[in-house]
């Protein structure tokens, strides 16, 4: 189906986005369009003006200072693929980004983009969640910062203020001995995730665990945290029993739907498994375990 | 109430000013417009990947992409890919190996599947398999099972390759210890050019007998 038809504006910085925001009524932002032209072909979205923000300036960044990776609004997955800084810094982002949808996808398609449209079944959020990383977002007031943890509310709906653009999403830079990464349980190649587990763990300089984190992908109304398992898995040294039981922690915790692709017992079970392995590689990565842990 | 929008795009080498409206995807621009039908839509969903062109070099879906979005950037079509100097006065080597390897039976699926491979291949000139099923990944085929398209990429690979070998600056063919043989020493007492290559495409003296570009031989 064609889109309805509508009018396009095309700014050339982030403070003329903004103020066409704030100026238009019926609008919607078009990045990557990966998401967004789907939704306006089915009618899903039938606004009256696109605001396509690929013409803005400077936004397509991927870069590291002391404090941040930053990923600006026009970062494409592809630019997150082809990173050297991702491959030996960022394990989880390194994992993700082959992972998500396919090579013609992630050539167009951003990750801010990705983190906007807040599909529960995205990839993004988990990584981000588990990287407790922020979303920096532009509105008519200035510049404010949103937590990862803070901008999930609902599938396809974020804290973000309708006359916000997000222009970059970041993480804290790793610690010493900090690892990370993403499992996921697809049909097939370029399928959204059945389910699917961020780990991030930063150990003490006696080899037990400082900080655990867990995002999860679409075992829930929104990519969530798992908290129990985090909690379980601090103060412990990285291993096989321990990662099981964050493993059954988080899948215990976490609540996803039956559907044609398996009943929700059976994506608790691969919850349960993803949540071990990517601990297991989390672990490794994070430099003082010689083995993967689990498998 | 829609107005139209100007657009420039280059398309296989030749520029194109068009109208379109904001909302016309640039698949439609491209088969509707340009009248280049070799870039197929096969579903409405950004899954198939039938509509598969490039964009200044990289595989997009032209169905998830608005034609204002391409102003001003280079496309290429499977329409393309017999003019690229790699094929020769026939077809290139990637639509060759589909016809020998049997690499489409519909061939619905196949412009998607050649510009995906002619990403991979321009990129990473020797791929394995694996690193072929990642790059068709996002092509979907409802008839081969896939494994004559992998085959068909390999032997465009290797064709290729050779023809890197036998390639010519200037008609120079490198050998394999890297010593250079000029034209003329390829060509023996009746005029024939030979450079060694099996299959070789002729060279300039050969007539123009092979198959035709547009229906070529059926096996
Ligand atoms: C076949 C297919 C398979 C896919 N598989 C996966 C997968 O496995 N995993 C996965 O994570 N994703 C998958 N995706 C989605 C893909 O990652 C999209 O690229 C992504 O969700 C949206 O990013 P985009 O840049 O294309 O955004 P768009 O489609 O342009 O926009 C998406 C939404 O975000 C808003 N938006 C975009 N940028 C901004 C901004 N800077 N500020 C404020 N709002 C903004 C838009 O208004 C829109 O509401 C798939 C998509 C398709 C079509
Ligand atoms: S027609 Fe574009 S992906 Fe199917
Ligand atoms: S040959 Fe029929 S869809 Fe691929």
């Amino acid at each position: 189906m064609k889109p309805a038809q509508f009018e396009t504006h095309e700014p050339n910085t982030v403070e003329e986005a903004v103020s066409l925001l704030e100026s238009l009524d019926d609008r919607a932002i078009l990045a990557g369009g990966q998401s967004m032209v789907p939704m306006l072909r089915f009618r899903l979205a039938v606004p009256e003006t696109v605001i396509d923000i690929n013409a803005i300036d400077g936004l397509d960044y991927l870069e590291e200072d002391d404090e941040w990776l930053r990923i600006g609004a026009l970062a494409r997955h592809a630019d997150v693929e082809e990173s050297d800084l991702v491959a030996e810094q960022y394990g989880s982002f390194a994992d993700t980004a082959p992972l998500v949808a396919d090579p013609q996808i992630r050539n167009r398609g951003t990750v801010a983009g990705a983190i906007a449209q807040a599909d529960p079944k995205g990839d993004w959020g988990s990584v981000l969640l588990a990287h407790e990383g922020e979303i920096v977002a532009q509105g008519p007031d200035g510049e404010r910062v949103i937590p990862a943890a803070d901008f999930f509310l609902l599938p396809y709906d974020t804290t973000l203020d309708e006359n916000e653009l997000i222009t970059e999403i970041r993480v804290p830079t790793p610690a010493p001995r900090e690892g990370s990464a993403y499992h996921k349980l697809k049909r097939k190649v370029g399928d959204y995730a059945m389910a699917g587990s961020a780990a991030r763990l930063v150990l003490d300089e006696d080899g037990r665990i400082e900080t655990a984190t867990i995002g999860l992908t679409a075992v829930d109304i929104t990519n969530v945290r798992a908290t129990d398992a985090e909690d379980h898995l601090e103060g412990e040294r990285p291993g096989s029993e321990v990662f099981k039981r964050a493993g059954e922690l988080a899948a215990e915790q976490s609540n996803p739907e039956s559907d044609e692709h398996g009943d929700a017992g059976y994506k608790e079970r691969m919850v349960n498994v993803l949540t071990q392995r990517a601990l297991g590689d989390a672990a490794e990565r994070a430099g003082l375990v010689k083995r993967r842990v689990s498998q | 109430m829609t107005d139209t929008r100007e657009i420039t795009l280059t398309v296989n080498g030749t520029e194109h000013t068009i109208d379109v409206e904001p909302r016309q995807l640039l698949v439609h621009a491209i088969r509707e417009e340009l009248d280049l039908t070799g870039t197929h839509i096969g579903c409405d969903t950004g899954n198939c990947g039938a509509c598969t062109v490039l964009k200044d070099g990289k595989p997009i879906k032209s169905c998830l992409m608005f034609a204002t979005q391409a102003d001003g950037s280079e496309l290429m079509t499977v329409e393309g890919m017999e003019d690229l100097p790699e094929a020769g006065d026939d077809l290139h080597p990637l639509q060759e190996g589909f016809r020998e390897e049997h690499g489409l039976q519909c061939g619905y699926c196949t412009p998607g599947m050649i510009m995906s491979g002619k990403a991979l291949l321009d990129e990473n000139p020797d791929p394995n398999e694996e690193e072929i099923r990642e790059a068709i990944s996002g092509n979907l085929c409802r008839c081969t099972g896939y494994q004559n398209i992998v085959r068909s990429i390999e032997y465009a690979a290797e064709e290729l390759e050779e023809g890197e070998i036998a390639a010519a600056d200037g008609g120079v063919v490198t050998d394999a210890d890297g010593s250079t043989i000029t034209p003329a020493e390829l060509t023996d007492e009746d005029g024939e050019f030979d450079c060694g290559v099996e299959n070789c495409c002729g060279g300039p003296t050969t007539d123009r007998e092979h198959d035709s570009v547009s229906g070529g031989e059926r096996e």
